[in-house]
């Protein structure tokens, strides 16, 4: 089995792009010098995740406020809300607001990296729509939202999409879940993944969703609740994108062995969700890591 | 029946003043600074504030100096304003969770999160067992205490917020991966105990020690993780056992949903100090539809019986100035749904360092004048409530 790892999501902003950002709003610096530190945190990220030997790279999401606003602003019938709080953090987002029949108007441009070579993250079709307050159907939301945004990634090279969902796993419904995704095209691989929950109860409903993996927080979510034989390929997330802690390679070699033991499908090594959540010194030390457990557990898997 | 009087507080930080900030930055101060100065110390008839403007002006004044001077006219507001019990805005101190992680043993500065757009927030890791030499804030209060005749309630953070806005890279190490509920659950509850009765408790004793009656732990994470509402419970009630003083919480911005029934093991606990205010509308008037921050929560506080209610009628994030009327109908409001105004003090949602001090002043102006005005309505002409 080959063993591949990614850093799908937001990916912190290292301690200059954060003054600049700072400066920005205080009137200190100018846009322009904002955007150049922009691309040096986005050609430095790519650079960690090239040395950590990762399969496919990842942009960081750098731009991105969170995992709804750049599709909210790009849509016909979205806008962003005032701030809600994100899950059980001391971070928040922007809900989206519905003002009319969604329809993405102008899709978010591709990251500047080589094409076959890397992941989009994107938001699940059942989490937007929670995002909305439901306000707009998961289904509706995938065909005209995130459907041709995809379609616009494929075109540009994207190897893989990540489909996060925070929501899914505390407060969500598999069905209308599956049913969105069911809206997707299928030109990319796609990964559903649910980070910073508990995914014991979703992963039998998720045997039929139309995706090629799904991404599960071993944080949150306990070994045993993996069952025998499972027939998709599980997206391991095996570092914890909410701790300050660096994972040991041994510990999660050890994890890895016993979850092989358990024969899902395929087995793939990740972050159980967004970087963000961590400073980015930390991040980047995380990626090295998962890097180090991938080579480390090729012969294993 | 004795006439109704209501207490009046603040919760407490308020904003530090641009001549104490750009000190502390190592900036250099402009006029404007040191204007504004002199213009606070003459409205509050801060006792030789001259004294501070010719410092600013020399640059001959201490970080400590500052401090203290920055306490001095932060009391004074309060005192202005009309308040019952006052304390020192949180001027000497960083914020609420730094202030603690940087005191404390066990716990190590890991740098910036993102909070939303670009607002970031420093968060610190716990490394080992928390520990402190000895108590925190003792000469902070007997500071207060010198400089003030009024009563004085000292806020101190929460062992569940410290514990929940903390990186945890000691009680979650083992077993994190792939591990149970349970476990994980077991090690927050040691991380939240450790904290109280390591951390806090020996500051609460130290506090009480030297004089203080009245002890506000502030638990703003309290409902961030709706089942953990019991450590809550369990760090304030570790934190402050066996003390013989005056003992509530703050909570704000959170599910109150979650509190109870877990709320009603909190020992002693005189009240819930709550935001309300940011729910509501801005209507005068006294009916549900008039008040709907307040309606869903006050029945809880009904239904359950236990702590009382520390009445947050102040929106801390918003520059309107709530008129004293609108502040009245608040409180008649909250007398009617608990039907005892004795349950009930008045404050602001929550600390107010967001909002200059000018808009401060206004807003404690009137939630004092509001108070009084629903006083004189209680005491005046006797609802069912107040009956």
């Amino acid at each position: 089995m080959e063993l591949k790892a990614y850093a799908p999501g937001i990916y912190p902003r290292s301690d200059a792009l954060v003054q600049a950002t700072r400066d920005l709003d205080r009137g200190r610096t100018t846009q322009d010098a904002v955007e150049q530190q922009f691309e040096r945190d986005f050609r430095e990220f790519v650079t960690v995740q090239e040395q950590a030997g990762l399969a496919l790279l990842s942009d960081g999401l750098l731009h991105w406020q969170d995992h709804f606003r750049q599709l909210a602003e790009r849509s016909d019938g979205l806008d962003a809300r005032p701030l809600t709080r994100f899950l059980d953090t001391n971070t928040f987002f922007r809900a989206v607001l519905v003002t009319g029949k969604p329809r993405l108007r102008d899709p978010v441009p591709a990251p500047e990296l080589p094409a076959g070579r890397w992941l989009a993250t994107l938001p699940a079709p059942s989490s937007l729509s929670q995002a909305a307050g439901r306000d707009a159907s998961a289904e509706a939301l995938a065909a005209d939202v995130l459907a041709p945004q995809i379609e616009a990634y494929s075109r540009a090279g994207c190897a893989l999409v990540v489909l996060t969902d925070p929501f899914l796993a505390r407060s969500g419904d598999v069905r209308e879940a599956v049913a969105a995704l069911a809206e997707l095209p299928r030109d990319v691989p796609l990964v559903l993944q649910l980070p910073f929950g508990d995914a014991e109860c979703m992963l039998e409903g998720l045997v039929e969703a139309p995706v090629e993996a799904i991404g599960v927080d071993f944080y949150s979510t306990s070994l045993d609740s993996v069952p025998e034989n499972y027939p998709k390929e599980i997206m391991a997330g095996v570092i914890d994108s909410r701790s300050s802690a660096l994972e040991d390679p041994a510990q999660t070699g050890a994890f890895v062995g016993e979850l092989l033991q358990r024969k899902p499908a395929g087995l793939s090594l990740s972050v159980n969700g967004d970087l963000q959540f961590v400073p980015e010194p930390i991040a980047r030390e995380k990626i090295a890591r998962l890097g180090r457990s991938q080579l480390e557990l090729e012969d294993v898997a | 029946m004795s006439e109704v009087r209501l207490l009046t507080r603040e919760i407490g930080s308020l904003a530090k003043p641009s001549w104490r900030v750009k000190t502390f930055a190592g900036r250099p101060l402009e006029e404007a600074d040191i204007a504004e100065a002199e213009r606070w110390g003459s409205r509050l008839e801060v006792e030789a504030h001259d004294e501070l403007v010719e410092g600013l002006r020399a640059g001959s004044l201490s970080p400590g100096q500052i401090d203290d001077w920055a306490a001095i006219y932060a009391i004074r507001l309060l005192e202005r304003v009309g308040l019952d019990v006052v304390y020192d805005g949180e001027q000497k101190r960083t914020e609420m969770y730094d202030h603690v992680a940087a005191f404390a043993h066990g716990f190590e500065p890991r740098g910036t999160v993102r909070s939303f757009d670009n607002k970031y927030y420093a968060k610190a890791a716990v490394v080992e067992a928390p520990s402190v030499d000895g108590p925190q804030d003792v000469e902070e209060f007997e500071f207060v205490r010198a400089h003030t005749e009024r009563a004085v309630k000292v806020p101190l953070t929460g062992a569940y917020t410290m514990e929940d806005w903390s990186y945890d890279e000691h009680y979650a190490r083992e077993g994190a991966l792939g591990g149970s509920k349970e476990r994980r659950y077991e090690a927050r509850r040691r991380f939240v105990s450790d904290v109280a009765a390591k951390v806090i408790l020996p500051n609460v004793q130290g506090l009480v020690a030297a004089g203080a009656e009245w002890i506000q732990i502030d638990e703003p994470a309290a409902t961030t993780k709706p089942d953990e509402v019991p450590l809550v419970v369990e760090g304030f009630n570790e934190a402050t056992k066996g003390v013989e003083a005056k003992k509530s919480m703050h909570i704000c911005f959170s599910d109150y949903s979650a509190l109870w029934p877990h709320v009603l093991e909190l020992d002693d606990c005189l009240e819930l100090q709550l935001e309300f205010a940011n729910r509501d509308s801005r209507e005068l008037g006294t009916s549900d539809e008039a008040r709907p921050g307040y309606a869903e929560t006050l029945r809880l506080f009904k239904e359950h019986g236990y702590p009382n209610v520390g009445l947050g009628v102040l929106d801390i994030h918003s520059d309107f100035v709530e008129p004293a009327e609108l502040v009245r109908d608040r409180i008649l409001y909250a007398v009617e749904v608990l039907g005892d105004p004795e349950r009930i003090q008045v404050n602001p949602d929550c600390g107010l360092r967001t909002r200059s001090w000018d808009v401060v002043y206004e807003k404690l102006a009137n939630m004092v004048q509001g108070t009084r005005l629903a006083e004189e309505a209680l005491n005046g002409a006797p609802t069912s409530a107040s009956a």
